[in-house]
């Protein structure tokens, strides 16, 4: 049985986020895997080592910012610890545009491995290029194809999950009545890019979601197809994403009006200011 | 030639005794109503002061009038430029701090207040927003040099005085005023009407009377701005502006504008003058010491048969060019040329003129015997023993022109863009009337001597005569020559009158009553 998920797992190297469905799909089995092992099955869909933000936080030098009692229990179920609103998970999901991390059936004991291994890899320049994602393969019109399909329901899911366009939309032609129960996703590979829509899809974080698919797991080929799909969907519409510009864009207003009043006041500089007999006024006393 | 009427004024400054009626005749008729208190379209100023709106004179605060250009003219303060760069605030508008804050009296408090320990007080009201005020100005508020360090003194013609010559002016026993009453000029080359941008302001073709059309104006304040004068007014009640419309209505019936008919010192003369319209650009445009001379010139002589004919050609009735040919102002201006146009410099060719204040000339006390005088009055007449005379008459003629009290530099930047030479020539001619009709009347000063004033004068006898019957003996009828309107003809523009013709009788518009019906 191990040995053929470690095949799978080698075939599927060219694409990182099978890793993370994989290491779904064989929870805590047999004897306990090394901190390395868990890192690459595990989170390297969406975390590096030194390698900064991909859909999650680097997670270099985790363990000087949190303690392990809080890391393990974030790492167990992240929404719990949000619901009940620990203030540092909530900065977390915030940061993260509200991207819940998937819940992790791994014991305490294999989660310190994983922080121990952080701590050894930290700087490690070898798992941050390891740990980059790989450029997504380039999808073919047909695996497009396939995910609108898949999307709309003309396809069935083959192990009989619901149709995406049950519960979304996105601004497709095709897609004649999608969902308004859930997120609009036109724009979702923009949101959380490849690896984090991989990762959502092959662990459901959402609890809804995952209600709705308890055991119709999404097959690897029909994962590929609507992560090929939502980002043509995505490229067709990059300009309905406006480019967050923090606060240079208020700044650049708030200064551009500042500046435009000054040059006014300086070509209007010798304009009338007021009455001509202000100063008749100014001396009169008034009775209130 | 393009020959035109125009509806011409011209003010008697040495008549005027600022008694205001001429303003409350037009306020009354014109003005006293809401968004409109501020407004006068006739208002009196004394002179030297600042005026109404406060130092309208200075254009430097209220960009009006024409700029000469290069080979023309442009708008100082409006057109289309600056129109558009100050199309939501034009910052070179009068405020209504400029002018006053119009107010009136609770008046009923007077009558209808309880019994108290006090008599009540009528206090003042805006009328703007209703609410009791501190009144801070009013209109003639620099009345009689009134406030002097404040109004008199901030003329902006004494510019054209030296420091020494302003301090002469405002000397105790030397310090002396006039009046000069203002209406709308109704200017040959008017800057309101190149400033409108919805076209709402028209020359009148018939008579020259400028006007706003109160369905077109869209409230811009352009004309505000441009008028040099400041006699175009926003009435913040009806988002219009407004101007005089010299009493047009009343004009067409044959009667004189209300502040004229009414005026108590008779200093307005009213009548047509015929120009060539083809020459304003030219005039507008000449060098600021010929712009008098230029202006009287395109001024023709309704008597050329050249004018009659070419004025003819253009549509000017008979009636008109004969009014024109009796015309008072035609004489003052032209024929005496003895009245000048207040501030030239602003270059709109204004079309009411200014006969320029003789008074108060230098004069000495010297002593007389008046027993001889004394004996000839009646018993019961009130008899003074004085034994002097206040002597006006002068040995070196015209000496005293340059001993004037009001400066001939002052009246010079008020009449003639600053030649003294064109106001010195009309008091000249003043004065030379005056020793004509002392050595008539009087007969204190010799025949040799009167000849010798009218002759430097270039008059005659005759047209001193003539000038001072205009002057002090006029009728109504010689002070104001109005043309017919012929209003018949100018329904033929509108409507064909033969189309009613044969169906007159009762109900001229809906055709005669028919039997039965």
């Amino acid at each position: 049985m191990r040995e053929i998920f470690g095949k799978l797992l080698a075939a599927a190297k060219p694409v990182a986020g099978l890793a993370a469905i994989v290491g779904m799909l064989t929870p805590t089995m047999g004897r306990a895997e090394s901190g390395a092992d868990l890192f690459k099955s595990r989170c390297v869909a969406c975390h590096t080592v030194g390698g900064g933000k991909l859909v999650g936080p680097d997670l270099k030098g985790v363990a000087d910012r949190r303690s392990s009692a809080w890391i393990v229990k974030f790492v167990q179920s992240s929404q719990t610890m949000i619901k009940a609103g620990d203030p540092e998970a909530v900065a977390i999901y915030n940061e993260y545009n509200k991207m819940p991390m998937p819940d992790w059936p791994l014991s305490p004991a294999e989660i310190e491995s994983i922080i121990e291994y952080t701590k050894s890899a930290a700087g490690d320049g070898a798992t941050a290029a390891a740990a980059a994602p790989a450029p997504p393969p380039k999808a073919t019109a047909e695996e497009i194809a396939l995910g609108q399909k898949l999307f709309v329901g003309s396809v069935r899911l083959a192990n009989g999950g619901p149709a995406c366009s049950s519960c979304h939309d996105v601004a497709n032609d095709a897609v004649i009545s999608g969902g308004v129960l859930a997120r609009e996703l036109t724009n979702a590979i923009g949101r959380s890019g490849h690896q984090g829509v991989r990762s959502i899809l092959g662990s459901i974080p959402f609890p809804v979601m995952q209600k709705a698919f308890e055991g119709k797991p999404l097959t690897e080929e029909e994962i590929t197809a609507l992560v090929a799909f939502l980002d043509s969907e995505n490229a067709s519409h990059k300009g309905a994403m406006p480019r967050d510009t923090g606060i240079k864009l208020a700044a650049g207003g708030g200064g551009g009006a500042v500046f435009l009043f000054l040059m006014y006041s300086v070509l209007w500089s010798r304009r009338k200011k007021g009455s001509v007999n202000q100063a008749i006024y100014d001396r009169q006393v008034a009775s209130r | 030639m393009d020959v035109r009427s125009q509806v011409s004024m011209v003010f008697h400054l040495d008549k005027c005794i600022g008694c205001h009626t001429c303003s409350i005749a037009c306020k009354n008729i014109w003005t006293d109503r809401k968004g409109a208190e501020y407004m006068w379209w006739n208002n009196v100023e004394t002179k030297p002061g600042t005026g109404y709106p406060t130092k309208w004179e200075d254009q430097r605060i209220y960009k009006g009038g024409w700029e000469r250009t290069g080979d023309g003219v442009a708008l100082k303060g409006a057109g289309k430029r600056r129109g558009l760069t100050n199309i939501f605030h034009n910052p070179n508008l009068p405020v209504i701090d400029d002018y006053y804050e119009p107010f009136t009296y609770k008046y009923l408090d007077l009558i209808e207040s309880p019994a108290g320990d006090d008599q009540p007080t009528a206090r003042p009201i805006s009328m703007i927003t209703g609410e009791p005020m501190d009144i801070k100005m009013g209109p003639n508020w620099d009345d009689d040099l009134s406030g002097t360090p404040d109004y008199a003194r901030n003329d902006p013609n004494l510019e054209a005085l030296s420091p020494a010559e302003r301090e002469a002016m405002f000397q105790l026993e030397r310090m002396a005023f006039f009046y000069l009453p203002r209406i709308c000029n109704h200017c040959l080359n008017p800057a309101c009407v190149a400033s409108c941008p919805s076209g709402a302001i028209y020359k009148r073709g018939e008579d020259g009377i400028v006007l706003i059309n109160q369905e077109v104006c869209r409230g811009w304040r352009m004309c505000v701005t441009a008028c040099p004068y400041k006699k175009s007014y926003y009435n913040w009640a009806t988002g219009k502006s407004e101007k005089c419309i010299l009493c047009y209505p009343r004009l067409e019936a044959g009667y004189a504008p209300a502040c004229m008919h009414s005026c108590v010192g008779r200093i307005r003369y009213l009548g047509v003058m015929l120009y060539d319209a083809e020459r304003i650009e030219r005039v507008a445009s000449s060098p600021t010491e010929d712009l008098v001379e230029n202006q009287l010139g395109m001024i023709l002589d309704p008597f050329d048969p050249e004018v009659i004919l070419a004025a003819k050609a253009n549509g000017i009735a008979d009636s008109t060019i004969h009014a024109a040919q009796n015309s008072p102002t035609y004489k003052f201006v032209k024929k005496w040329k003895l009245a000048l146009p207040l501030h030239p410099e602003f270059r709109t060719l204004p079309m009411l003129f200014y006969v320029p204040p003789l008074l108060p000339v230098m004069a000495s006390v010297k002593p007389v015997d008046n027993e001889q005088q004394a004996e000839k009055m009646h018993e019961i007449a009130k008899y003074w023993p004085d034994n002097w005379l206040y002597d006006t008459s002068t040995k070196d003629l015209w000496g005293t022109l340059d001993q004037v009290r009001m400066p001939l530099k002052y009246m010079a930047s008020l009449f003639s863009a600053g030649d003294t030479e064109q106001v010195k020539d009309r008091l000249k001619k003043l004065m030379a009337v005056r020793v004509h009709r002392r050595h008539t009347t009087v007969g204190d000063i010799d025949a040799e001597q009167a000849q010798r004033a009218l002759f430097e004068a270039d008059l005659t006898a005759e047209l001193a005569d003539e000038i001072y019957y205009l002057t002090s003996l006029a009728k109504f009828n010689d002070r104001f020559v109005i043309p017919a309107a012929h209003r018949e003809q100018a329904i033929e523009m509108l409507e064909f009158a033969g189309d009613v013709k044969g169906s007159t009788g009762f109900g001229f518009k809906s055709g005669s009553a028919t039997r039965g019906s």
